[in-house]
């Protein structure tokens, strides 16, 4: 895959923001659209470029164009599996959101689906950053097209909302900022130049940075995990520090909460991934109980809150934050099972969570309402709706067949054998510090979040049908009762794509694979041994996969490169 | 000495001009009237284009400083000079083009003000020149006291007048302290020269630590100077001195003070230097350490306790003038932090761990920045009762500013967004050097405390953004003035703002001339040197003012 | 010489550290004393008074301290430094002095008072 097209998957939505800008109001939409589709058949051209084989190494192997040489800056990109996918996700709901703004959005049109496509171009730079500093600029640079999108278009207390969201992702990623130069100076200072390729100088490359960072004392790495912590685990979020995300889902526009649920969190998750966890696997492993315990409560509190909510956007808001603990579950296991189970958890979430927000909106621009007391029984007017709304939400919940069962599974069962305590048994254990009891627990949560999900359904779909009170059709005639063709258009690859991955999630799984091994890989042999309770050196040949070094090698100074 | 005079010619051209603008400005033609602002902008281009070829001054404690000091000087000074048209006289001339008034030169404050303009970049470049104490005394209080005309006459309402007196006060009060810090610090080390002082100091640190009189001049000059740089504890003045004068003046205020604060105490800490073990005496010229323990903990108090009142108390404004005034205090604040990180020991370590690097280059962007919105509230007016049209302050004002003044709103935005620090904007650079900086100096808990109060700091900015970007414009639009150099002024800003994102090597320039004008020559390789040769050197006397 | 003062004890005994001279027992450390008991004065002044004038007057009390401080200092070096470096204290005070008589002349013509409190106006 050449480099070139990555740029262009960045530059292109810049350009047709800008072409927006300057076509007049009643184009926007078109433009919008057709700008949003050439990047999907871009992206699908690159993943065809893709070397699928090699889907581990990041591809292409070298790019650099120079930015600030005083800085030794440059903009470089690449991916390997992982992000392949994920960008592959993010250029597929480009057309899709923009598609469900048609009838939505009414004013100030150009405004929206400039910044629109412009958050698109932000996300597949994080997710196509192979510099630290184009990551952290991407990655900020995501929260003014969102502010803006849920600051205008959003429904009544939308200004607090976009303020909330803002303030808590901004505070989290500037101390995760702090955390990620601290490692580039111990990179650019205490590694002698003859360690590694790019050892003792000031760089960005995450690659080397990578092999710096696993080099630092476990205090330091303590600090350091805790700083991108505190950045990632807002986006994703996190338990304690989840509560912007139910407001700012209700209250942004469809389109928004689409692009927030289905790629901005993954942002949080991906950043653990891609940093957290490989730049400091000692406190990753030292962490992990914790940030399990975390994801635990963020899993059952989350879906008890669901339990009595009234407002069903904000019901699926709150099922993405019990969602997305499963996903980082499913990162802090620290084995491949529950690695790609949580990757492929980013990419189910978004399209099933994506599509239900998509359905929720529809409902709302029929209705004016999103609460469960006014509505239901829509099966009688909206059977079609009630197809895809059963559809998803059974996708969401996990029904086996569909995608969400399969990496639910997959971060459940890596969890569960995240411990040495069933080692010998035919489960099998892998090295890891969770284990059966967070499995467990977590296990409640899918039961929890299949009751909410289905008593939703239940209301919703299902029983004498209730409108809201002095609802008139005719205020509404340029929507059909039921969903119309445009609709249908936007759900149907999404049900298509979830259908697809839970029958046959191999290739997917597959293209994962490689990445996932690697990096498990590398914080087995940097977090060492740690990841036993028992460092008895008998255990590790017993249990060890091939990767796992002897105590005299896991020392940080001593674990070079593989 | 004639080496000296080239290392002064951009004062020197300055100083011309100045002499110039001050005829020209009193004319009683209209047409040669006007001339003195562009006089002035050629006057300034012409400094910055021959300081940029200065060379390095080895008699200088910031040696590499000169070059880029004053271009940045001459550079902000032009934007500053487009913003400043049309401050004074505006009602005197609009009558005198009437004819109800004849023009008297002696009710005019046109060739005055730009005059004292000038003077006071004259006096910041003579800070970076400075050598010695006495002239860096002199410097200060060339910067200073025509500021404080200028505050008083910005506007003819009386609160410029108060605005004026407040600031000439404590500013009075700020000198008197430095100068006695320089008393001190002559007295404990003996000669008034910066480099002979940071020997002195040096000698001393090296048997047995640093004579507390020198110590208390030290720690007293800085809280003096933290008065130009508006820091804790003399900051009280700054929210009613912005609000009070007019916002070109204010914009300028924020700037030239800061920058000459800044310079002046870089070269005082340059002369303490940074490398000193925490019981005070130094270390091996290749040891990483900080300042004398007494000096840190002062300055880093500073520090914390400026960028937290600044931007705690910005959050509780509502005037847009008093939350940029309480945002500058912030901003000192972040600075002093890569102050206290000081340049890097090691020999070409770049910018990245350049403290001293990333103020410069820091001042230059805040300054840069800090013009655009200022010259946003300085394009906005509404008439009053008296005739006299009056510059909106309110943040209300900003209302919905991007759809009816889309040039200013946009400037607003991207301005905020770059004292904000988001990235990609050029304030992300800068920020992201002190952070740097800090981190390589080993400071994580300032560089932690800096960053939480980044992130306060987005809640007032953000209301910046939102007003003008997102709100719905309510009643009529607000006027603009008729002075469209200050919202070109405004524009170019926001442009140099945007800069950064395209690889324009401009940026990158820039950075390397501050790294370049932030390195010193650590104080204890020279020590070290001498005491060598200290045998041959006994009989030479102290180095006084006229060597 | 300046390595010859490594500490504060050096400046405060009379006997080893008076004037070269001989100015009888008067030392270095009661001139110091004098300027510093001027500058404490001159800031407590200024932070008590009220009366612009008063406040104006401290100041320059304030630079006359570090005068003071200079020349003792200049004459226990025996060099000319700190005496020149008062001749241009001295000026620059007469430059804030004219500045300061017109603000407040033009201040008492805006309000007809010298009260520091008096101006609040200007409040956040």
């Amino acid at each position: 895959m050449s480099e070139s097209i990555l740029h262009v998957l960045i530059l292109l939505p810049i350009a047709t923001a800008a072409f927006i800008v300057a076509r007049p109001a009643g184009e926007a939409k078109t433009v919008a659209l057709w700008g949003s589709l050439i990047s999907l058949v871009l992206g699908v051209v690159a993943a065809f470029q893709f070397d699928w084989s090699n889907a581990g190494a990041m591809q292409p192997e070298v790019s650099l164009v120079p930015w600030l040489p005083a800085l030794g800056l440059s903009i470089s990109v690449g991916a390997d599996g992982v992000s392949m996918m994920l960008v592959l996700l993010t250029l597929l709901l480009g057309p899709i959101c923009v598609a469900a703004s048609f009838s939505s959005i009414k004013h100030r049109v150009k405004t929206y689906y400039a910044w629109l496509t412009v958050l698109q171009a932000a996300m597949v730079g994080v997710f196509v950053a192979r510099d630290i500093l184009l990551f952290y600029v991407c990655f900020e640079f995501t929260l003014i097209p969102m502010f803006v999108l849920i600051s205008i278009y959003g429904s009544s207390n939308r200004k607090a909302a976009a303020t909330k969201f803002f303030l808590y992702t901004f505070t989290g990623s500037i101390l995760a900022l702090a955390g990620l130069i601290y490692v580039i100076w111990f990179n650019a200072t205490r590694m002698p130049v003859e360690a590694f390729a790019g050892a003792g100088e000031w760089s960005f490359q995450i690659d080397t940075l990578r092999q710096a960072a696993v080099r630092m004392s476990p205090t330091e790495q303590g600090w350091v995990f805790a700083a991108m912590l505190l950045g990632f685990a807002v986006k994703v979020p996190l338990f304690p520090v989840h509560t912007w995300l139910p407001l700012a889902h209700t209250e942004a526009p469809t389109a928004g909460s689409v692009i927030l649920a289905g790629v901005l969190l993954k942002l949080g998750t991906y950043g653990l991934y891609r940093f957290a966890i490989p730049f400091t696997p000692i406190a990753a492993v030292d962490f992990a109980p914790f940030i399990g315990l975390l994801a635990v409560i963020g899993i059952v509190f989350a879906g008890l809150i669901c339990w009595v909510q009234d407002d069903v956007k904000k019901l699926v808001a709150y099922s993405s934050v019990s969602h997305l603990g499963f996903c980082v579950l499913g990162l802090f296991a620290l084995n491949t099972m529950g690695q790609s189970g949580s990757v492929m958890y980013m990419i189910n979430h978004g399209l099933s969570t994506g599509a239900l927000f998509l359905l929720i909106g529809m409902v709302y621009e029929r209705y004016h309402t999103r609460s469960m007391r006014e509505l239901g029984g829509l099966a009688a007017k909206m059977p079609v709706w009630s197809f895809f709304m059963v559809f998803f939400v059974m996708a969401s919940a996990g029904l086996p067949g569909l995608n969400g069962f399969i990496s639910e599974f997959m971060c459940l069962m890596g969890t569960f054998q995240a411990s040495d305590t069933l080692a010998g048994s035919s489960i099998g254990a892998t090295p890891g510090v969770l284990g059966p009891v967070f499995a467990i627990l977590a296990g409640t949560g899918v039961v929890i979040g299949a009751m909410y999900l289905l008593m939703m359904t239940g209301k919703m779909v299902w029983g004498p049908l209730r409108e809201p009170k002095g609802h008139d059709h005719h205020n509404h005639s340029e929507l059909a009762d039921d969903l119309n063709a445009r609709e249908i258009a936007v759900l149907t690859p999404l049900a298509v794509l979830c259908l697809v991955l839970g029958l046959f999630p191999t290739p997917v799984l597959k293209g994962i694979e490689a990445p996932v091994n690697d990096t498990v890989r590398w914080v087995q042999e940097h977090g060492g041994l740690r990841l036993y309770r028992d460092p008895a050196p008998a255990r590790v040949t017993e249990l060890s996969p091939a990767g796992v070094v002897t105590p005299e090698l896991a020392a940080p100074a001593a674990g070079g490169e593989r | 000495m004639s080496s000296l005079l080239v290392l002064l010619a951009p004062e020197i051209v300055l100083f011309i001009t100045t002499c110039i603008v001050m005829i020209v400005g009193l004319w009683p033609k209209l047409e040669v009237r006007s001339l003195a602002m562009p006089i002035a902008g050629m006057g300034l281009l012409i400094a910055g284009v021959l300081a940029i070829n200065t060379p390095a001054n080895p008699e200088s404690i910031l040696p590499n400083i000169i070059p880029y000091a004053k271009a940045m000087t001459a550079g902000v000074g032009l934007l500053l000079v487009l913003l400043l048209a049309g401050t004074v006289d505006r009602s005197y001339e609009a009558a005198v083009e009437r004819g109800e008034l004849r023009f008297n030169p002696i009710h005019t404050n046109r060739a005055e003000f730009f005059a004292f303009f000038l003077f006071s970049l004259t006096g910041l470049m003579l800070c970076a020149s400075a050598t010695d104490l006495i002239w860096l005394f002199l410097a200060l209080e060339l910067v200073s006291l025509p500021t404080y005309v200028m505050a008083t006459i910005s506007t003819r309402k009386l609160r410029s007048q108060e605005a004026g007196v407040k600031y000439f006060f404590l500013g009075a009060l700020g000198a008197a302290i430095f100068l006695y810090g320089f008393a001190l610090l002559y007295g404990g080390t003996g000669t008034t020269n910066l480099i002979g002082i940071r020997d002195a100091l040096a000698e001393q640190a090296a048997s047995g630590g640093i004579n507390p009189i020198a110590m208390a001049g030290i720690i007293l000059s800085l809280i003096g100077i933290s008065f130009k740089i508006a820091a804790v504890p003399m900051h009280f003045y700054t929210a009613d001195v912005y609000q009070g004068a007019a916002a070109p003046v204010s914009a300028m205020l924020a700037f030239v003070p800061k920058t000459a604060g800044f310079i002046a105490m870089m070269g005082i800490l340059a002369a303490v230097g940074w490398q000193y073990a925490p019981g005070g005496e130094t270390l091996a010229a290749d040891g990483v350490g900080t300042l004398p323990r007494s000096i840190y903990v002062t300055l880093a108090a500073i520090a914390v306790l400026t960028m937290t009142v600044g931007n705690v108390l910005a959050l509780l404004q509502r005037s847009i003038k008093r939350l940029l005034a309480y945002s500058s205090i912030a901003h000192t604040g972040y600075m002093l932090v890569a102050l206290i990180a000081g340049p890097s020991i090691a020999a070409e370590a770049g910018i990245t761990s350049n403290g001293l690097g990333a103020v410069l280059f820091y001042l230059l962007v805040y300054g840069v920045t800090n013009i655009g919105t200022f010259a946003v509230v300085a394009c906005l007016e509404r008439p009053q009762p008296d005739g006299e049209a009056d510059e909106l302050d309110d943040l209300e004002d900003l209302r919905g500013l991007c759809r009816t003044r889309p040039v200013l709103g946009w400037v607003m935005v991207i301005c905020a967004l770059g004292l904000l620090g988001l990235p990609p904007l050029l304030g992300f650079w800068a920020k992201f050097l002190l952070f740097t900086s800090a981190i390589s100096a080993g400071e994580i808990a300032l560089v932690v405390i800096l960053g939480l109060n980044s992130a306060i700091a987005a809640f007032y900015y953000l209301k910046l953004v939102t007003l003008p970007l997102l709100e719905e414009p309510e009643g009529d639009a607000p006027a603009t003035t008729p002075f469209a150099s200050r919202t070109f002024a405004g524009v170019l800003s926001a442009a140099l703002v945007l800069l950064a994102i395209i690889p324009t090597g401009i940026v990158d320039a820039a950075m390397e001339a501050a790294d370049r004008a932030g390195t010193i020559v650590p104080a204890n390789i020279e020590a070290i040197e001498r005491s060598i040769t200290a045998e041959a050197l006994r009989d030479e006397p102290t180095p006084i003012i006229d060597r | 010489m300046v390595s010859t003062f490594a500490s504060m004890a050096d400046f405060l005994a009379p006997a080893q550290a008076s004037f070269p001279e001989g100015v009888g027992s008067v030392t270095l450390a009661h001139y110091l004393f004098v300027s510093v008991a001027m500058f404490t004065m001159g800031l407590i002044g200024f932070l008590t008074r009220r009366n612009l004038i008063i406040m104006f007057l401290c100041t320059e009390m304030m630079f006359q301290a570090a005068g003071i401080a200079l020349i003792a200092f200049s004459r226990f070096y025996l060099h000319h430094t700190g005496q020149s470096f008062v001749i241009f204290v001295l000026t620059v005070a007469a430059a804030e002095a004219a500045l300061a008589l017109a603000l407040v002349v033009l201040l008492f013509r805006g309000r007809e008072s010298l009260n520091a409190d008096q101006w609040h106006s200007l409040k956040g």
